[in-house]
């Protein structure tokens, strides 16, 4: 069932993103040198998948999302979104945070989307964007939290929130970071079930780059699951996942986890 | 639906109501009247000399007629306050245009940084009062005068806590700025003032407390060489011509305006940082 791919297959017209032996080094807080955060990782995101980086903490997964978006340069290789090279962070990739603090506090929930959709089409009439701003916070079943502010938002409330926001500015990419680490465990299944179905009434075309640590959480929301291994931060395998959405105790996903679990082992 | 939102407005109106004068208002109010009342008597039991120390309803008496209420009141008051009240409210607003530049230049500018935070260093000490002397020398007997060493009072607090506001910006929505690709100008307006707000609101609250000591205290010294004309000049020229009660009413003035805009700060609170949980005390 499970088919370990040795190394990435190309095809230019479906892959949407395209990282060529990146490698991204920080300099070292004190005193010289650089640590290598991710090194020479090469992988293809296709257009529509939701594609998971599974690894341990520390191993440069959440980096190697942050330097998609733009916000970090590669030092060595190349990150392509549709054939262009990422330079700068742009509204076509949109960064989903773990912080709940990534809410304008000062904006309601409708508030926030709205913001986000007037950022994206300033031409629009203020109509539209209420319209368009209302219907993903329907999406995220926030409709009766529309005109609360973020501050009495439970955090899955104001994760909800955030993921209405990424969507309604429709992305090419949607970039979301360990967006349920901060949840209780029963909240974190909720929402992951969640994104699932929200990924599903987008007609499935919103291509989605996730980074996590949780396992089972990797087999739930992942097409395609690359595990990463520490220090530094390199590919070790990208594994194809035909239990994607399934329930949580189905027993081909189960086997995968436990396959991912050796996976994500230490090598001696 | 209906029954809830009975249930729901009452403490809503009660939050505004605390937010405005403070936890314990009720109590306040009674201890305010007995120390009220404990003046009145003091002065009356004790048979102090009413041309050095007034009862209080003496000076509530001259206080009401100053401000134009009851019988006879002149209304003169009115305009001493207002004369204070547009100085300070002058120099408000040049010193937060300043701190406001200013702090975005250290935000961005290394060197802008340290030369702020120096100049910060040098003047939140000094009692701007004390440059008077060199103002009036520069400016002469003006208004000019005023409002320079008001802005010299007001424009440090008001700069150092927005440097602290500035500062403590969570990093995520700096990223979230440069995600939906802000630019200088709309990452200023529409992510950090915002963002900055509670601090900035708890320094222009600092910066006015400094600012209304400084107004009244420099009236008095142009008070003293008969110029001028805010409250700080009625105070002092009420104790020339031996007015005393005009003197103390002058002196519960300057505390009634200083409470009043303070919860003018509070009423500007309650609809902002209150409302989406961002107080910082």
């Amino acid at each position: 069932m499970v088919a370990v791919l040795s190394e990435v297959q190309p095809d230019p017209r479906s892959n949407l993103v395209e990282i060529d032996r990146a490698s991204i080094a920080f300099p070292r807080s004190r005193g010289r040198g650089t640590v290598i955060a991710v090194q020479d990782v090469s992988v293809s995101i296709r257009r529509g998948e939701k594609f998971v980086v599974l690894g341990p903490s520390g191993c440069g997964k959440s980096t190697l999302l942050t330097a998609i978006g733009g916000f970090i340069p590669v030092t060595a290789g190349e990150i392509r979104v549709d054939g262009k090279v990422v330079k700068a962070p742009s509204m076509n990739r949109v960064l989903v945070f773990q912080d709940f603090g990534q809410l304008l506090p000062w904006r309601t929930v409708l508030g926030n989307v709205e913001w986000a959709v007037a950022r994206r089409w300033p031409r629009n009439s203020a109509g539209e964007r209420n319209m368009r701003a209302m219907q993903y916070v329907e999406l995220v079943g926030l409709g009766p939290q529309a005109e609360q502010y973020p501050n009495t938002l439970s955090g899955g409330q104001k994760q909800r929130c955030a993921i209405a926001r990424a969507f309604a500015v429709q992305p090419e990419i949607l970039l979301m970071d360990e967006p349920f680490g901060a949840l209780d465990a029963i909240n974190r299944e909720r929402m992951q079930f969640e994104l699932n179905r929200v990924w599903a009434a987008e007609n499935e075309r919103v291509t989605i780059a996730f980074v996590t640590h949780d396992v089972n959480e990797a087999v739930h929301l992942g097409h395609r699951v690359m595990v990463m291994s520490r220090g530094p931060g390199r590919l070790r395998s990208l594994v194809e996942n035909p239990s994607v959405g399934s329930p949580p105790h189905d027993g081909a996903a189960l086997r995968l986890v436990e396959e991912l679990r050796e996976l994500l082992k230490d090598p001696v | 639906m209906a029954s809830t939102d009975m249930l729901e407005s009452p403490p809503k109106r009660n939050a505004l109501v605390s937010q405005l004068l403070g936890a314990g208002a009720l109590k306040k109010l009674i201890v305010l009247v007995l120390l009220c009342a404990a003046w009145e008597a003091t002065v009356r039991l004790l048979h102090v000399n009413k041309l050095l120390f007034p009862p209080f309803t003496d000076v509530a008496m001259r206080l009401a007629m100053g401000l134009g209420i009851g019988a006879g009141g002149s209304g003169e008051l009115w305009s001493y306050i207002w004369e204070t009240l547009s100085v300070i409210l002058q120099s408000f607003a040049i010193s937060i245009v300043i701190a406001i530049v200013v702090t975005g230049l250290a935000v961005s500018n290394r060197w802008m940084r340290e030369v702020l935070s120096v100049m910060t260093g040098i003047f939140q000490p000094l009692p701007s009062i004390a440059l008077l002397p060199m103002a009036i020398l520069w400016f002469g007997f003006s208004r000019d005068s005023l409002v320079f060493v008001v802005v010299m009072a007001m424009i440090w607090p008001i700069a150092s806590s927005l440097t602290v506001g500035f500062a403590t910006i969570s990093p995520t929505l700096l990223r979230l700025g440069r995600n939906y690709e802000l630019g200088r100008f709309s990452m200023m307006t529409q992510i950090l003032l915002p963002a900055a707000l509670p601090m900035m609101i708890s320094g222009l609250r600092v910066g006015w407390g400094f600012g209304w000591r400084t107004v009244v205290a420099a009236e008095l010294v142009f008070g003293a060489t008969g110029n001028g004309g805010g409250i700080g000049w009625y105070i002092n020229n009420s104790r020339l011509f031996m007015n005393i009660s005009d003197g103390f009413a002058g002196i519960l003035l300057v505390i009634i305006v200083g409470l009043f805009t303070e919860s003018i700060f509070r009423l500007i609170q309650y609809f902002t940082t209150h409302k989406w949980g961002t107080e910082t005390f």
